[in-house]
């Protein structure tokens, strides 16, 4: 393959990886995800997802897991209250993060990079 | 997009796919139709079960109250309201008897619908009726509806 | 506009927004009866209100729909409607019959709205979303019969597009699914049974047919991707959506007194249902990506873009939520069902609606977008409209999650009413989120109004 088409591969590979993980696959996206990681070139746009997809697993791990965790503590399982802000938040921020991932995964498909603005070309 | 899965198989996948699943869900409609009478309580639809659906409907409770869970959500639900109010009919007819007419200060109200005595009885053997009903695992979780 | 029969369509665009108002009015009136129990007791009870509020959403969509019909098919079929007199005919007697069932609706008590209107002969009134008298449906049976007659000779005489034939599809199928709504048998597990075949085999089945060939259309129109591409995604989607949504239906079937089997086929067929939203999202978003050309109406892009995102968390996500029969037992007929009722209805049908409106209605003037100005205060108004839907549902979501843990799922269960007043914030709350959602549609109104400086059209 040329280099453009096996970056192209990364890129979207990475990003399918990062969207399984959130998903379907979770822990088995991401070991998969890394194993993509591995295979990139410093400063180019398989990295660049790669890392881009690490970033999205580790923020949606600490918002998903730990403070959904930490919720759970301080609010006792038995309150009915703490189980209305742990469903509510859980789902809203997973659903936040599931579209973020599949922005991204079509994104990578144009083969170029996330930019500031939304939607330019 | 690859070329190998082409607009063709898509279209083809979509009539397959419809058609195939829409037979499906006639036949399981069949089957459950047939299955019916085991758990309908049909066998307690009186006449005056029957007049009682009419009123339930055309006084449109279903606008305020759920019946087995489907409906309004701004009052309680209805299929167990038989179990709830101790199997008791007159219990049912006496509360929708003596509802006021202008309701009840800052609380959620029920209109007064006027209705004549065999009307209030054949409404509370609608209800009595449905909640004869077997649903599975016999819904509702409790009394509470 | 290409065709000068396209402009029946402007009728049933303004006729659309002005019940799209009257609903929210009412909407809003229902929340404060949430938490104000006798709020307008009893001139206008909370079941009334509630009607006026389903009927005016169904009947705005049917108009919504109607009017995108009447604007994309001569255009694909590249011909001019077939009958324009007849379009515009049906066009008053729908709005007519509508109008004076609401009235009904407010003036009448229904059961005496029942015996003016000669129910005995064939009831059908008095259930959920089908209050209509008979007779109201029968006149939408013979407005349906014109609409997809005129619809479909247009089409048959024209250029067969798979959009025009996919929409057709839809429409057909919901004037066909509509006609359950004429049995009403006297056994109430059979009732409720094909109950569903119109409102399951509509919102979640043929309507999906219609949304997502409304959505090609425009993003064909508003990115110039290839029609190949696009017909070829619009045929995957609506494959997953009948593939997932026939036997879907019996996600409606677990706890009325059907056979226990439909506990494993409803969830397990009912849990594929979010896929073609998914797929539509991955959709608008790819080819919005890989568009040729940067249309002038950035108004009519958002709203495409954001149809597709909010159906997906609506229908797709929050309908996932309550779609398993474990889940389900403990979720049926709550606030839960409220909550996703909301977002699907918004995110799915209005805002394909809108976005039909936001794309067509510049073209219906004469230009290729609204000015500047417009555009901005339209943007703005979707916004205003979807963050606020999206708390709406968050807070109906709080609201359903502390009804369900303290009236279905502890072993102490509360009554009703008593769960009800200790979840009042949550109500308190979705009225204000409702208010922001009313000031947001006035203004999508003042953006029809707002003068301001003209886009340029640059090609590609």
């Amino acid at each position: 393959m040329e280099t453009d088409q096996l970056e192209m591969k990364q890129a979207s590979l990475s990003a399918l990886a990062s969207l399984l993980n959130l998903t379907a696959l979770p822990v088995i996206g991401f070991i998969f995800l890394l194993f993509v990681y591995k295979q990139t070139q410093p400063h180019t746009l398989g990295r660049y997802y790669a890392v881009l997809g690490i970033k999205t697993n580790l923020a949606a791990a600490i918002a998903l897991i730990i403070v959904t965790g930490l919720m759970l503590v301080l609010g006792g399982f038995q309150s009915p209250w703490t189980w209305v802000f742990v469903i509510s938040y859980f789902v809203f921020v997973h659903a936040l993060f599931i579209l973020f991932a599949t922005w991204t995964l079509v994104r990578s498909w144009t083969g170029k990079k996330l930019t500031r603005t939304f939607l330019s070309k | 997009m690859r070329e190998t899965f082409t607009k063709g198989m898509a279209r083809n996948i979509y009539y397959g796919g419809a058609v195939f699943f829409f037979l499906v869900l006639i036949g399981l409609t069949v089957d459950t139709v047939k299955s019916l009478p085991q758990t309908d309580n049909s066998e307690n639809m009186t006449e005056l079960v029957i007049e009682g659906k009419r009123l339930w409907e055309e006084n449109n409770c279903i606008g305020c109250h759920t019946l087995l869970g489907e409906g309004a959500y701004f009052a309680p639900e209805l299929g167990n309201v038989y179990t709830r109010f101790g199997e008791d009919t007159e219990n049912i007819k006496a509360f929708i008897k003596y509802r006021p007419v202008d309701g009840i200060p800052g609380r959620r109200s029920m209109p007064q619908f006027n209705l004549t005595e065999e009307q209030l009885e054949a409404l509370a053997q609608f209800l009595k009726y449905v909640d004869g009903i077997k649903t599975a695992r016999n819904w509702p979780p409790n009394d509470q509806g | 506009m290409k065709y000068e029969s396209q402009a029946v369509a402007k009728l049933y665009f303004i006729a659309a927004i002005a019940l799209f108002v009257g609903q929210i009015l009412f909407g809003v009136t229902m929340g404060l009866q949430y938490v104000m129990g006798d709020f307008l007791f009893p001139e206008i009870p909370f079941n009334v209100a509630r009607m006026v509020h389903t009927n005016l959403l169904i009947v705005w969509l049917l108009f919504g729909f109607m009017g995108s019909a009447y604007y994309l098919v001569p255009e694909e079929a590249e011909r001019e409607l077939f009958a324009p007199w007849l379009a515009k005919l049906m066009f008053w007697i729908f709005l007519v019959a509508g109008a004076l069932t609401i009235l009904g609706y407010l003036l009448v008590p229904y059961a005496r709205l029942a015996e003016i209107t000669m129910n005995d002969l064939l009831p059908t009134m008095g259930r959920e979303f089908l209050e209509q008298p008979t007779i109201t449906k029968i006149g939408i049976v013979i407005v349906a019969l014109a609409f997809i007659f005129n619809i479909g000779m247009t089409v048959l005489t024209g250029r067969k597009t798979v959009i025009n034939l996919v929409l057709l599809t839809g429409l057909v199928g919901l004037a066909v699914f509509f006609l359950f709504s004429f049995y009403n048998p006297d056994n109430l597990v059979m009732d409720k049974y094909f109950w569903w075949f119109v409102v399951h085999l509509w919102v979640e089945g043929v309507w999906e047919l219609i949304m997502a060939s409304l959505l090609a259309y425009v993003l064909i129109k508003v990115t110039g991707v290839d029609r190949e591409v696009i017909e070829k995604w619009l045929y995957i989607i609506i494959a997953m959506a009948l593939i997932s949504g026939l036997v879907g239906t019996g996600h409606h079937f677990f706890w009325i007194g059907t056979p226990d089997y439909w506990q494993w086929l409803g969830s397990i067929f009912s849990a594929l249902e979010p896929i073609p939203f998914f797929m539509m999202t991955l959709f608008a978003f790819n080819v919005v990506n890989k568009r040729r050309r940067d249309h002038p109406n950035k108004a009519a892009v958002l709203w495409a873009l954001g149809t597709a995102v909010m159906a997906f968390l609506g229908a797709g996500v929050w309908g996932f939520l309550h779609t398993l029969a474990p889940v389900n037992y403990y979720t049926h007929g709550t606030q839960i069902t409220a909550a996703h009722g909301h977002m699907a209805f918004y995110g799915a049908y209005v805002m394909v609606v809108l976005t039909m409106i936001s794309y067509s209605m510049p073209l219906m003037r004469g230009q290729k977008a609204g000015n500047i100005k417009a555009q901005v205060v339209e943007m703005w108004s979707f916004w205003l409209m979807t963050v606020s839907m999206v708390f709406i549902t968050l807070f109906l979501t709080g609201a359903g999650i502390a009804q369900v843990y303290l009236q279905r799922y502890s072993d102490d269960p509360l009554p009703f009413m008593v769960v009800q007043e200790k979840i009042a914030i949550f109500y308190w709350l979705r009225e204000a989120a409702g208010l922001i959602f009313l000031i947001g549609l006035i203004l999508y109104i003042y953006s029809f109004f707002a003068k301001g400086k003209e886009v340029e059209f640059a090609e590609a």
